[in-house]
């Protein structure tokens, strides 16, 4: 787990999902931590720094994974019928790693934001990656 | 096409396994085991398997939860790529008959310390565990699957005519290395920029997947793949008869692995439509530059295998094998 005291360290992304491998803190020159821990049972958790505890926040905005659903329909050329929500997991749309690479270089640019390379392979669903997007922004305005 | 196979996933069915219900009776040819210098390729081309009858044979392979996880595809086509992929790693193993007491359906998998997919194997008395090693690999109009004996290997394979939505350098530059970008940087002609590019990223997947540490173990930008000229010193770029003689070898930023510091590559052109590059792991000890020595076999399991090596269903790009 990962704390925050006052401004020392903003965690970028916690993943939801149960990851097998324990990837170490990388810090960019961004001077930000990309951190996966395993937390099967956690719902999405947002660090805000500055407080002193957790605050388990609600999932991002619908704006946010309705812009990302937009942009994997387009990356994955989706037949129309095929519905995309905040559950759908990129793999089970077709997405191979180079569709999934893609889509978060859409991402990018569409929330011009930065992703660092090992978290762009290892957002599984819409809402992983919507909720990614919300905490670099909010970190990029913070 | 899928639609009328049954869903259920009950046992049932399993337990009335008898081959005079199925579409065909040819059984798993047997195949011996690679030896430690050599690479198995097999390959199944959907487009081939129609046969719903056929379809639902290999739907009776598949464990409960590998059932579940095909009906969670999203359209018919991906559903039956599902199908196809796990019907090929299952009969692909089975064929090695590894261990009398498993057999194409009661093979079991699991994932290893860093997600890698692998064989479990039942316990024997000395706790030895097989040494056969797989990866899986596939596209919508083909899926293919490598195997080794004891060394780590990963496949990936690309359709030739796969574009990507942005331009090809802003990619690279994004997630490759810098003497990767040059390289794509100094073709002029597009088409051929994007052929290297699509090259260059299976055979950068390849070695990610042979590491088996999952993407975050190995990002893109900390390792950096080049070909060589085996005879001569210099660089020079694939796709011509003077590849022959190139070595693909990989330089990493970072400790690339525990137990193998050697990786051994190729990459070649399969069915006409597809490069498949392969990486598996070589000991340290081992001397040179060894050639691989790689069989290839198009299959549709039950129906016919094809031993495909040395016709023009293969043909080398790059890397040392034979």
């Amino acid at each position: 787990m990962a704390f925050a005291t006052g401004s020392s360290i903003s965690v970028t992304s916690i993943s939801c999902s149960f990851k097998q491998n324990q990837a170490p803190i990388r810090f960019s020159s961004l001077n930000s931590a990309s951190l996966s821990v395993n937390a099967k049972s956690f719902p999405s958790l947002r660090l805000r720094t500055g407080q002193n505890r957790f605050q388990v926040s609600c999932a991002a905005k619908p704006e946010t994974v309705q812009k990302v659903c937009e942009i994997v329909r387009k990356q994955l050329a989706l037949p129309a019928e095929t519905a995309v929500t905040g559950d759908s997991k990129f793999a089970a749309l077709g997405a191979d790693s180079l569709d999934t690479v893609e889509i978060v270089m859409g991402l990018e640019e569409a929330f011009d934001i930065s992703v660092q390379e090992d978290s762009a392979q290892n957002i599984a669903t819409v809402q992983d990656a919507a909720d990614m997007i919300e905490t670099l922004v909010e970190k990029k305005s913070a | 096409m899928l639609s009328y196979l049954c869903r259920a996933t009950s046992s049932m069915k399993t337990h009335c396994f008898n081959q005079k219900f199925f579409h065909s009776s040819f059984p798993l040819a047997p195949v011996q085991l690679p030896s430690h210098q050599e690479t198995h390729f097999w390959y199944i081309l959907p487009n081939e398997v129609k046969n719903a009858s056929l379809l639902n044979q290999y739907l009776e392979l598949l464990s409960p939860h590998e059932k579940e996880n095909v009906f969670r595809m999203r359209g018919e086509e991906l559903k039956k790529g599902a199908l196809l992929a796990r019907a090929l790693v299952r009969t692909t193993i089975a064929r090695y008959q590894v261990n009398p007491q498993v057999s194409v359906t009661s093979l079991k998998f699991r994932k290893n310390i860093h997600g890698k997919p692998e064989v479990e194997w039942p316990h024997n008395d000395d706790g030895h565990q097989p040494l056969l090693h797989f990866n899986l690999s596939h596209t919508s109009s083909l899926i293919a699957c490598g195997v080794t004996m004891n060394s780590p290997i990963g496949i990936d394979v690309e359709e030739k005519q796969r574009t990507i939505k942005n331009n090809i350098l802003s990619f690279a530059r994004r997630y490759f290395t810098h003497h990767e970008v040059e390289l794509l940087a100094a073709i002029s002609d597009p088409e051929v920029q994007r052929q290297e590019f699509i090259k260059l990223w299976t055979l950068k997947e390849a070695y990610v997947k042979a590491l088996g540490r999952g993407f975050s173990g190995a990002p893109f930008k900390t390792f950096t793949l080049r070909y060589k000229a085996a005879a001569k010193g210099s660089f020079h770029l694939s796709g011509n008869s003077n590849s022959e003689a190139s070595e693909i070898t990989v330089d990493s930023f970072e400790n690339a692995s525990d137990f193998t510091s050697k990786w051994q590559f190729a990459i070649f052109e399969l069915a006409g439509s597809h490069y498949a590059a392969i990486c598996r792991g070589i000991p340290a000890e081992a001397e040179g530059s060894v050639p691989m020595k790689l069989t290839v076999w198009k299959t549709i399991p039950f129906v016919e295998d094809k031993r495909v090596s040395g016709t023009d269903a293969v043909v080398r790009i790059g890397g040392l094998f034979d």
